[in-house]
């Protein structure tokens, strides 16, 4: 075999094996957001339990919170007791919201009554919002700052330390 | 019917004060054309092919029964009978979702490596192959 077929075989035999090793590290399940850096999409969704809107806007001021999820997500059953209590201690200094993501308003209230409702819920017909938001699956937290740029975003339930460190960000 | 027209009322405020995210915002008010009928259910199917489906293994919307991809699909629909262009669609999801959800990446950035090295790898093939046989015929039997 000549030098040259040698040296363009390992050449790119080497580029494969490191674009692979890079790889190895990397969840699968996770995709950067195109959305951190940027300005939230704003919305004015319909609160659960009640007939008023909140609008996203109206927290300006101050770092929110966006968590969607939906009642048939076991993994938004885990991390549900640690947003209500997050946001109780935060008393107001920062905007807990919860976006409901294909679900049942009645399903919604009976969840909430039963497991702490502690901050706004509002419904998302026909997912548009979660669209916008790039949302794949639940639960998703987008951490807002009092600008309304979105700083972070996490996939999956998230961990008392993960919530504190997006907050912080969030609050910078 | 007093009480109806009042809950209609009421009904017609609330919902107007309702509001999600508008593609507007992100790409600009529609270029195209608003669409009807059997052109907007083929354009609707085309620009659905193109989209990732992002709670499947590697399907399009077109093609997933979940409750994300029809809801995916319904706004694809909504936007091409409004009269957004292929391009201002696929800009749209794009900048919600990142590259990931295009079904064929753009010819931009790392995935222009996808295009550009199986093209390489050939014409690099072919030279070898070229170099070898001109060597072989060089050679005096």
């Amino acid at each position: 075999m000549s030098r040259t077929v040698l040296l363009f075989g390992g050449i790119i035999t080497a580029a494969l094996i490191a674009i692979l090793y890079a790889a190895l590290g990397n969840d699968p399940q996770h995709i950067d957001s195109p959305l951190v850096g940027v300005a939230a999409p704003n919305f004015a969704l319909k609160q659960v339990g009640s007939a008023a809107n909140v609008d996203l806007a109206s927290f300006r001021g101050r770092p929110v919170v966006l968590n969607f999820w939906a009642t048939w997500c076991r993994p938004c059953w885990e991390e549900h007791p640690l947003l209500t209590q997050a946001a109780q201690l935060s008393d107001g200094r920062v905007q807990f919201v919860g976006v409901v993501f294909q679900d049942d308003e009645k399903k919604i209230i009976q969840f909430l009554q039963q497991r702490g409702w502690a901050y706004p819920t509002l419904v998302d017909e026909r997912g548009k919002t979660a669209i916008a938001y790039g949302v794949g699956g639940v639960p998703e937290t987008f951490f807002i700052d009092k600008n309304g740029t979105i700083v972070a975003k996490f996939d999956g339930p998230m961990s008392s330390e993960a919530l504190m460190t997006n907050v912080q960000k969030a609050m910078r | 019917m007093k009480r109806l027209l009042l809950f209609a009322l009421f009904a017609l405020l609330a919902s107007a004060q309702m509001r999600v995210p508008d593609a507007e915002q992100f790409v600009g008010p529609p270029r195209g054309t608003p669409l009807t009928g059997a052109a907007l259910e083929t354009e609707s199917h085309t620009l659905a092919s193109m989209l990732r489906c992002p709670v499947c293994q590697g399907l399009s919307i077109a093609d997933s029964p979940s409750e994300m991809a029809i809801n995916m699909r319904g706004q694809v629909r909504e936007l091409l009978q409004r009269g957004f262009t292929h391009d201002q669609i696929l800009t749209y999801f794009e900048h919600s979702y990142g590259q990931f959800v295009l079904l064929k990446p753009k010819f931009r950035g790392v995935t222009s490596f996808v295009w550009t090295l199986p093209l390489l790898v050939l014409i690099i093939g072919v030279a070898i192959v070229v170099m070898k046989m001109r060597k072989m015929q060089s050679v005096p039997t």
